[in-house]
């Protein structure tokens, strides 16, 4: 019990020094929103705008850092996020729950792709340690997470988009399809798909087999391992709940981790295949001193990270008996 | 976003090296149809409220239309559009226009000069809507039959071109319904024009044609698609490969990633406005003139754009004109000088009493000619000009050194004039050279250091300078307005306020495979490039299927 109150309020501690910072760290930033749109605006504009553009986006320099810190802490209260200056006038809540979806198909799935087949790769791998699989698999996929990621990307593009043909080189879905629940268009948003998840697949799963790898070994030369052996326990049950349930303790904080960075999106991903997910999102907010976008993604961030590491030491707790050993 | 990113170029060195496929048919279902790529680095809101800064790119030009169209490539030619015909009176204190008749908005209501009427004073009543600021010069508009009068404050024949082109009419039978309209989103567009809003998603706008439209016979286009691109090289790849008919970006390289790609894959960049190197008139050693017109003769302009621009951006010229858009505004002699001469930078800095000590020039009371130049990190091509520029002031013993900044933090030290040399240009000046030249010169323009200027950044003010300015606005002559241009020009030569390195151009690729009817340097009736409002809509009225004759 003591072990889930403190848990907590180390949470609640967290997502305020969060919040907090959230609220000042974009207001330390040169410029304005009426600046930035000015110079997005291609010139195309009469000089004295930049009068219309303060009055339209609302913006006071007068208010005092205090009295907008209170009603900023206010409004997350009541989860009202405010207008986005980016898509002005529409809500945050509106355009961030339109490229939400997007960014957790995409992402999301190949997290949890990358954990689950690094995971087995790197217990498989240790297991049959000198093998052929430990001997190719390893090596390669180490050496894929080293690229650069758009480099690999654009590699990706010209080769099986532009060469070849077999998949669409951006965008997440044909602009010529209509958006519904059809079978048409989620085969079309599907084959945009491929080449993104393929290309986060390579260059994230390699982190995942060399720990769960080396961890494995580790473990494999416990005494409790070879106890197991020595009872004559078949090597599949070792594998799994001897060697496989110890080692993976640490993968599991960094895939709850990764987990809660879902939600941030992956900005070059997004970049690179113009997928309308939350990265490239954010990036923008930041771009046009959007804070009220901007902190409604960060608190988002924030509280799946927070949220994600709570599960994790709960799952922790559960594998490892020795972490609640405290009370 | 128009400049090349990094990234762009590496997928140009990738894309090159490939030979894309055939281009797919911009047909679907025996409608002619276009694709517009145009990266915005942006999805698309789905908003359309034409008083928006932030999409009225999407709704002005196709949905809702101005008063008269004026050509900015023709030096402000006007064409009557929802005003049949427009007169000045009154020492051009008084603009009347005719409204159209037989003019219907897309949901079968006539327009009226009452709709019009009803968009100034909407204006006038939400300041935020007022983007053009017609109101500080405007007085007072009023309706007599299909007649609307404007009143102004003074003379303002320039403003014409903000009241009469650039300002979009709203139908009154739907605006007045709106409580607020500065936060009015517009997510179904009513309007006059050619096409019709059909459906949007943050990836993709659709409009097809507005059936009932005014111009008899046209459009002839069925659909335009718009999708969003958040980056330049999908983009790009969607015009390489002929997915996309209109393109209006940077292509790097562009005649082997797009030319070459087809025989019917052209570009056309015209240049409307100058990029130049804004000079902090305050700074102690740079209020002098003479070291700003050796900086002018030092800078080898040709090279600067061959180098730093692909030549995509032709050299501009000390006088501000922008050539040969503007050509027959340009006083031939004044263009002349400051052509490149190294030799006589030095002679200009030596004769103001400046001494050279190694490489480097002196002031009198030793401090050296040495400075910092503010420009955009993520604008690789002015990056590489200004690198350019570095060699050539280097050579003659002027000394600068870039900064490469991010976009927020550059806008606000040139805003607010926290800068000694700023690599900068407004990314359209207007229909004649008078707009660029009032931007930078007029001292209503600009503001103390520290507080934001408009766009007189390098802080000039001259009370001589404001009247040839003001003065211009009082005459509807072309002869008057060519002599007071000239006399701008002799300002730009004789004090150096700003010197122009290169021309920024309308970025713009077209396909003609199954359309025609594009702009080209030889028919220039509209700014060609897709982000220039209205005359986008201009551009899809005209286009037309191959077939048709």
């Amino acid at each position: 019990m003591r072990f889930v109150l403190r848990r907590l309020g180390f949470f609640v501690v967290t997502l305020w020094a969060a919040i907090t910072l959230n609220f000042l760290i974009p207001r330390l930033m040169p410029g304005n929103a009426a600046l930035s749109m000015m110079s997005r605006y291609k010139g195309h504009i009469n000089p004295n705008a930049m009068h219309a553009l303060e009055v339209a986006f609302g913006i006071k320099t007068h208010e005092s850092l205090v009295h907008a810190y209170f009603t900023y802490i206010g409004n997350i209260a009541r989860l009202h996020f405010g207008i986005s200056l980016t898509f002005f006038p529409d809500t945050v809540t509106h355009q961030v729950l339109q490229a939400l979806p997007w960014t957790l198909a995409l992402v999301g799935t190949t997290t949890i792709l990358a954990f689950i087949l690094g995971t087995l790769i790197g217990l498989v791998a240790a297991w049959r340690r000198g093998g052929v699989l430990d001997g190719v698999l390893p090596p390669i996929f180490v050496i894929t997470s080293a690229f650069p990621y758009f480099w690999l990307a654009l590699l990706a593009i010209w080769l099986f988009s532009i060469k070849l043909g077999w998949f669409a080189e951006s965008g997440g879905y044909d602009v010529t399809t209509t958006v519904a629940w059809s079978w048409a268009f989620v085969s079309d948003a599907f084959r945009h798909s491929v080449l993104p998840a393929v290309t986060i697949l390579v260059t994230s799963i390699g982190g995942w087999i060399l720990t769960m790898r080396n961890n494995t070994i580790t473990v494999l030369a416990e005494d409790y391992v070879r106890m197991a052996r020595a009872k004559g326990l078949s090597p599949w049950r070792i594998m799994w709940h001897y060697a496989g349930r110890n080692a993976i303790l640490p993968n599991l904080t960094g895939f709850a981790m990764s987990l809660g960075f879902v939600v941030s999106g992956a900005i070059l991903v997004e970049f690179v295949f113009n997928y309308p997910g939350v990265g490239w999102m954010f990036l923008q907010s930041v771009e046009n001193q959007d804070y009220a976008l901007m902190q409604a993604l960060f608190l988002m961030i924030t509280v799946a990270v927070l949220i994600a590491i709570l599960a994790a030491d709960g799952a922790t707790a559960i594998l490892d008996p020795r972490t609640r050993d405290r009370s | 976003m128009k400049r090349l990113m990094t990234l762009a170029l590496v997928v140009c060195l990738a894309a090159t090296a490939s030979a894309c496929g055939g281009s797919k048919s911009s047909k679907s279902g025996g409608k002619t149809a276009v694709t517009i790529s145009n990266e915005q680095g942006t999805t698309w809101s789905c908003g359309f409220n034409p008083f928006n800064s932030d999409v009225n790119f999407l709704s002005f030009g196709t949905v809702y239309e101005e008063l008269t169209f004026v050509n900015g490539l023709k030096s402000g030619q006007t064409t009557d559009w929802l005003a049949s015909s427009y007169a000045w009176s009154n020492s051009n204190k008084t603009l009347t226009v005719t409204i159209r008749p037989g003019v219907k908005w897309s949901d079968g209501k006539p327009l009226t000069a009452g709709d019009v009427l009803f968009t100034f004073n909407l204006l006038k009543k939400n300041e935020g809507l007022d983007l053009n600021a017609a109101w500080s010069v405007l007085k007072d508009v009023t309706r007599n039959g299909n007649k609307i009068t404007f009143d102004f404050k003074g003379s303002a024949v320039p403003y014409f071109y903000y009241i009469a082109a650039q300002t979009p009419i709203v139908p009154e039978h739907i605006w007045s319904t709106i409580k607020n309209p500065v936060t009015y989103k517009d997510t179904h567009p009513v309007g006059t024009g050619p096409f019709k809003m059909a459906s949007c998603s943050p990836q993709v706008i659709k409009y097809t044609k507005n059936a009932g439209y005014w111009q008899k016979g046209k459009p002839t286009i069925e659909t335009v698609y718009y999708p969003a691109f958040t980056s330049n090289d999908p983009a790009n790849q969607q015009l390489a490969s002929g997915k996309a008919q209109w393109g209006s970006q940077f292509i790097p390289n562009i005649k082997s990633y797009y030319v070459s790609k087809s025989a019917d894959n052209h570009y056309w960049f015209p240049p409307t406005v100058n990029v130049s190197i804004f000079i902090n008139l305050q700074d102690p050693i740079l209020k002098d003139v003479a070291v700003r017109k050796a900086m002018a003769y030092a800078i080898d302009r040709k090279k600067v754009s061959e180098i730093g621009e692909y030549g995509y951006e032709p050299p501009a010229n000390q006088t501000g004109i922008v050539t040969p858009t503007f050509s027959s505004w340009l006083d031939p002699s004044l263009a002349k000088q400051y052509t490149y001469n190294p030799q006589k930078a030095i002679q200009t800095l030596q004769a103001a009493g400046y001494k050279k000590k190694g490489n480097l020039f002196y002031t009198p009371e030793g401090k050296p000619l040495s400075f910092r130049i503010l420009n955009i990190g993520g604008y690789s091509d002015w990056v590489a000009s200004v690198q350019v520029i570095q060699k050539q002031l280097a050579a003659v013993g002027i000394k600068i050194t870039p900064e490469n900044l991010s976009s927020t933090t550059y806008d606000a030290d040139n805003y607010n004039g926290k800068f000694q040399l700023s690599y900068n240009g407004n990314e359209s000046g207007g229909p004649a050279p008078y707009y660029e030249l009032r931007q930078v010169l007029y001292s209503k323009n600009s503001a103390p250091i520290g507080k934001p200027a408009a766009t007189n950044w390098e802080r000039y003010e001259n009370p001589a300078t404001d009247r040839l300015i003001e003065q211009y606005a009082s005459t509807a002559d072309p002869a008057t307005q060519h002599g007071i241009v000239r006399k701008l020009e002799q300002v730009m030569v004789n004090e150096v306020p700003v010197i122009p390195v290169t021309e920024g151009v309308d970025w713009y690729q077209y396909n003609t495979r199954d359309l025609k009817g594009w702009v080209t340097p030889d028919n220039p009736y509209a700014q060609p490039a897709a982000y220039v409002n209205p005359d986008w809509g201009v551009v899809l009225l005209n286009l037309k299927p191959k077939s048709a004759s």
